[in-house]
């Protein structure tokens, strides 16, 4: 039984984590959302999402056809059922009577054209590495979609509810408008100004939503968005500093909601370099990292302490048992003269893109010191980080978003010939284990083997992992059925459709 | 009706004195204001050159348990965001403001001058040239304009200087041209040139020593600007290397104190606007004060 | 005003060729920065392709990328393209936001036209008043008191004077939103609440400058014999001011206020950033860090056409209040 989802809709309580009330939704009400990010660059198109406002922007607007549950596993939207026997091949059947904006119903056509457009380069799809592993994706029945994959995969299903892969109109290509199934209509978008979303009345789910309107706005400084959440020009932000936590939970009124998800900042140590490629370097490094003091002052406890491996102990594969990697300057100190170290002067590249790691740097900079060796911070502007830094240098830092599955994060980060093998790290057993757990029947072997990959991570990866960092969303309390889906904040950007207001 | 008296300065004209009695002849007559003034300069000079040996903890030491701790016997100036000690960072930070802010307006000040004398002297095709390339300079943002530098290059103090300096010299050539324009009309520039005096020497030992005090001035105030600079790049990441950071990013990293009224963002601020408002004092109590033509950025 | 209709007519005639004289270094100017725009911004790392993919950028879809966008093509030829369109008018197409850069910019032109126009509206007389006060009454306690509340204003970095506004006026007080929305149909008191902070901060930064430009000057005219002689017949001291010595300061008085003006445009990358304001300025930004050449040059092309505007405005001014100016 590959499949999943046998599990109906749940028709209209929110299932989701904090803030449930035990009181009915109420209809009506608009609200306005900033989000953090705000450009030029703002899509309506799916697979063109850069940032989390992209992302809470086309939740609203499309479908997908899976969604997240509060545990990351996947739930049915569009496709009633979506089955597979060999985990090859996929067999999706799409719920009937749903309309697009413009009163179109839905079709299979919609859907084939909507996964297998990620692979046209004109597309420039963001998640084009993921849907290369889409062989072939055909109408197979009046409202039936066959996916099939290159190689078995038991993540599909969660990896269809990611925003990028989003149902759009067939032949879709102009994006100026958004005509999708979502429970929003888009009235009016301006690019880096704001968007205005009106409830979409034939929305297929019964009830929903229950807001009259949004209005989504970009407020990329941090400072600016909590001040207008406080003076209760929004009601809803997103990315939250940890130090101003304190200052939303002093306001009658406001209230912070933390989700702790798999996002993190990781040191990166390539493994292509001297000396960073030194295996005694890289465990200096790593016990150089006072995860204590980077999660009390840094991120104001608002974050779990991380093991240098890239599972969160929320995810169903979190392997416990693995001791914990203690700051330890000492043994940093004898890593570092093993592998002739002590005393070398070394730059580490760090930039607000990467969130916390200038910071990080400042604090590994010294207790690097104290162990004897002289790190050079080079803080480098978040403009054109990924491009030109990430990953281009000994000593640098990257940061990480949550992904839905253990599989997927390993196999984009971690894997030998991973686009985003951070560090360049090669290992063959590892590899093997990612291939041999993605075909896995058995549960239990398949723990078993997910165990085994964070062993090696934590043991040998050139990545140091401090802490994953929590995302914080802050909110105004007449805003109700806010929860936590822990792949990003906005309740996994999802929360237009799950929210209300009682004003 | 409206009389047409030529604009001019008329401290330009006096004989020059010897620098000794200049000085105290000077000083005796500073109004109160200028002696403050002069006493927040000299003390904000004096900590940006010995600030860091001044420094009771290292700049990058994470020495307190709390964060934006108030004040205390072992921080005086209570802690920062993560705990760092304020006065010390505080002191090394007026290290790099100071130091930035006096190079970059000593070279945009001398740019300026130099420029504004070769426009003065030489034919008129290089004034326009140079004009020119002021104004090209002048109407590009200043802040985009560090930003695009910084993501080509990469942050060094060197960049730093030399975008400071590029933003104001603009500023410093309008004003030493205007001066030095009307200088070369005067009688005993024209009689040097009718003596066959060479342009350089009419430059350096005519022009040049006329237009002095009021370029100081100005010297000031570009001082003051690219303080205020460094603090609005600062805003947009730009900056000194960290742990290292000047007086502006001081201010920007623990903005998030600002609602407790935290010691660690009062301090910076106050140091800026203390330099500030002290180099401007100074600058105003200046003899022949009435009279300076200035510009803007 | 005293002057009769020859001299004003005179005052047109020399105006009219300054601006004639300016017109052809204007254009120099501008394929200067236009030149200097590109030769920097050539400079900077990754282009506008791979800024879009961001950290999924594989090379096969960068390169899909840089052929739609044109960028596969020598750098040089994109320039003179871009400059063939500028000649008739078309400042092209953006590469990130998928519409013409017409109109990008007429979506935040308009918004930074009325910031900007708000702020001359206050700062301007405000800066008058100050610096005529002041000289007026120079190196009385008022001069001293109006100094130091001058310098006070610019002593503090802008991004706090405005987070330290919205903390007392919009979260603690509630009496102003903290974000400034530009929407149409909205009313005058809501559009005045809206603008109310952003326009105070930027007056405080260029205030100063002005006031005591306009000191200075006031105060190098009030010297003059002719004052001297005008209060002797009698005349009250305010008419003396007004029609006799502000005339004669009028030049480096209105040069300070443009130079002051042009700031109001580029420089409030920090006020439209901290009161999330759909401005020119932090479009710019928005262009440097998507690397959209078109957008950015385009943005360049209007900051140095105001510069240059308001430089001929301050000129024309001073030509047409002061007669003395026009043989020049």
């Amino acid at each position: 039984m590959g499949g999943m989802l046998a599990a109906g809709l749940t028709a209209g309580g929110p299932a989701f984590g904090a803030g449930q009330d035990p009181a009915l939704p109420q209809r009506g009400g608009r609200i306005r959302v900033a989000g953090m990010s705000s450009s030029t660059a703002d899509t309506l198109d799916p697979a063109k999402g850069a940032l989390s406002t992209d992302y809470a922007r086309h939740y609203m607007f499309y479908s997908g056809l899976t969604r997240y549950r509060a545990d990351l596993s996947a739930e049915p939207a569009l496709a009633e059922t979506l089955e597979s026997d060999d985990r090859i091949l996929w067999r999706a059947v799409l719920r009937t009577g749903v309309t697009f904006h413009d009163g179109k119903p839905l079709s299979p056509q919609d859907v084939v054209y909507s996964l297998m457009r990620h692979q046209d380069p004109a597309t420039a799809s963001k998640v084009r590495t993921i849907a290369d592993q889409f062989r072939r994706v055909t109408v197979s029945g009046s409202n039936e979609v066959t996916i099939e994959l290159t190689g078995p995969n038991a993540d599909l299903p969660a990896i269809l509810a990611d925003s990028h892969f989003l149902i759009v109109q067939d032949g879709t290509a102009d994006f100026r408008q958004a005509i999708g199934t979502g429970p929003y209509r888009c009235t009016s978008f301006q690019p880096g100004i704001a968007t205005i979303a009106a409830r979409n009345e034939n929305y297929w789910v019964e009830g929903r939503p229950y807001l009259d309107g949004i209005e989504l706005l970009g407020i990329p400084d941090e400072v600016s968005r909590v001040n207008a959440l406080l003076s209760g020009d929004v009601h809803l932000v997103n990315a939250v500093n940890p130090r101003s936590a304190r200052r939303i939970e002093a306001s009658l009124g406001h209230r912070v909601l933390e989700t702790k998800s798999g996002l993190y900042t990781n040191l990166i140590m390539r493994q292509d370099a001297l000396p960073t490629r030194d295996p005694d370097f890289v465990l200096a490094m790593k016990f150089l990292f006072n995860r204590e003091l980077v999660r009390r002052t840094l991120y104001r406890n608002y974050a779990t302490i991380a093991n240098d491996q890239p599972i969160p102990p929320g995810s169903p594969y979190y392997l416990a048992d693995l001791p914990q990697r203690p700051y330890d300057p000492d043994r940093a100190g004898f890593h570092l003269r093993k592998a002739g170290l002590a005393g070398a002067r070394l730059p580490v590249y760090a930039s607000p893109a990467a969130d916390g790691s200038v910071d990080m740097a400042s604090m590994l900079q010294e207790f690097a010191a104290q162990a004897g060796l002289h790190l050079a911070v080079n803080r480098v502007p978040a403009d054109g980080y990924w491009s030109t830094h990430w990953m281009k240098h000994p000593l640098g830092f990257g940061n990480t978003n949550p992904r839905p599955t253990a599989d997927m994060l390993f196999s984009l980060f971690y894997k030998s010939d991973a686009p985003w093998n951070e560090s360049g790290w090669r290992n063959e057993q590892f590899d093997q284990l990612l291939l041999a757990a993605r075909g896995e029947r058995d549960e239990a072997r398949r723990r078993q083997m997910y165990g085994d990959m964070q062993v090696l991570v934590h043991d040998h990866c050139g990545v140091g992992i401090p802490v994953f960092i929590s995302s914080l969303d802050g909110y105004d309390q007449r805003l109700k059925g806010l929860g936590s889906i822990p792949i990003g904040g906005l309740m996994g950007y999802s929360f237009a459709e799950h929210v209300w207001w009682e004003g | 009706m409206t009389p047409t008296v030529p604009l001019r300065e008329e401290s330009m004209l006096k004989p020059a004195s010897t620098a000794a009695s200049r000085v105290r002849h000077w000083l005796s007559g500073l109004p109160t204001s200028g002696r403050v003034g002069l006493a927040l300069v000299v003390l904000w000079l004096v900590l940006g050159a010995a600030g860091p040996l001044l420094a009771p903890y290292d700049v990058g030491a994470f020495v307190s348990p709390e964060v934006f701790d108030s004040m205390s016997a072992q921080h005086w100036l209570g802690s920062d965001y993560l705990g760092r000690d304020v006065l010390s960072r505080l002191l090394s930070g007026a290290q790099y403001t100071v130091g930035l802010a006096l190079a970059s307006a000593l070279l945009a000040s001398a740019t300026g001058a130099g420029l504004a004398l070769t426009a003065t002297v030489c034919p008129r095709w290089v004034d326009e040239v140079i004009s020119r390339f002021m104004d090209t300079l002048i109407s590009i943002p200043s802040k985009v304009f560090a930003l695009v530098l910084v993501a080509a290059f990469g942050s060094s103090l060197t960049l730093l200087l030399l975008i400071a300096a590029a933003t104001y010299t603009p500023g410093a050539f309008r004003i030493a041209r205007a001066l030095a324009i009307n200088l070369n009309q005067m009688d005993y520039v024209q009689v040097a040139y009718a003596r066959g005096e060479g342009r350089l020497y009419i430059a350096a030992a005519e022009i040049m020593p006329n237009m002095i005090h009021p370029v100081l001035a100005d010297f000031g105030l570009r001082f003051v600007f690219i303080v205020l600079l460094l603090s609005g790049l600062s805003f947009l990441g730009l900056g000194v290397q960290p742990p290292n950071a000047d007086l502006g990013s001081l201010v920007r990293e623990n903005i998030s104190g600002l609602g407790d009224g935290a010691l660690a963002i009062l301090a910076p601020a106050m140091a800026i606007a203390t330099l500030t408002i002290g180099v401007n004092l100074l600058i105003d109590a200046l003899p022949g004060r009435g009279r300076r033509i200035t510009g803007g950025r | 005003m005293a002057h009769g209709s020859p001299r004003n007519r005179s005052g047109i005639a020399a105006a009219g060729r300054l601006i004639l004289r300016r017109l052809g270094s204007a254009l120099l100017t501008l394929l200067l920065v236009s030149l200097v725009v590109f030769t920097i911004s050539a400079l900077l790392p990754g282009d506008a392709a791979e800024e879009t993919l961001g950290q999924s950028a594989t090379p096969e879809a960068v390169a899909a990328l840089r052929h739609q966008m044109g960028l596969d093509q020598p750098a040089h030829l994109r320039y003179v393209r871009w400059l063939g369109g500028m000649i008739k008018g078309d400042p092209g197409q953006s590469l990130v936001a998928n519409m013409p850069v017409g109109q990008v910019i007429a979506g935040r032109l308009p918004n930074s036209l009325t910031l900007a126009g708000l702020t001359a509206a206050v700062a301007i007389p405000l800066a008058l008043a100050i610096g005529i006060l002041s000289a007026l009454y120079r190196d009385t306690g008022l001069d001293r008191a109006l100094n130091l509340m001058t310098l006070g204003m610019v002593a503090v970095p802008e991004f706090l004077v405005a987070t330290i506004a919205v903390l007392v006026f919009s979260v603690t007080l509630r009496w102003l939103p903290s974000i400034t929305v530009v929407r149409e149909g909205i009313g005058w008191a809501e559009m005045l609440r809206g603008y109310a902070m952003p326009v105070m901060t930027l007056a405080c930064v260029t205030v100063a400058q002005m006031a005591r430009m306009t000191r200075a000057a006031v105060i190098d005219q009030l010297s003059r014999p002719y004052v001297e002689m005008a209060l002797l017949k009698g005349l009250s001291p305010s008419r003396v001011v007004l029609v006799h010595v502000l005339p004669n300061a009028v030049a480096p008085i209105v040069n300070a206020m443009a130079l002051s003006l042009s700031y109001l445009l580029g420089g409030a990358v920090i006020v439209e950033t901290i009161f999330n304001y759909p401005g020119i300025a932090s479009l710019m930004v928005n262009a440097v860090t998507s690397r959209d050449m078109p957008l950015l040059q385009a943005c360049a092309m209007i900051f140095c056409v105001a510069y240059l505007l308001l430089m001929l405005a301050a000129d024309v001014c001073a030509i047409l209040a002061n007669p003395r100016l026009r043989g020049q």
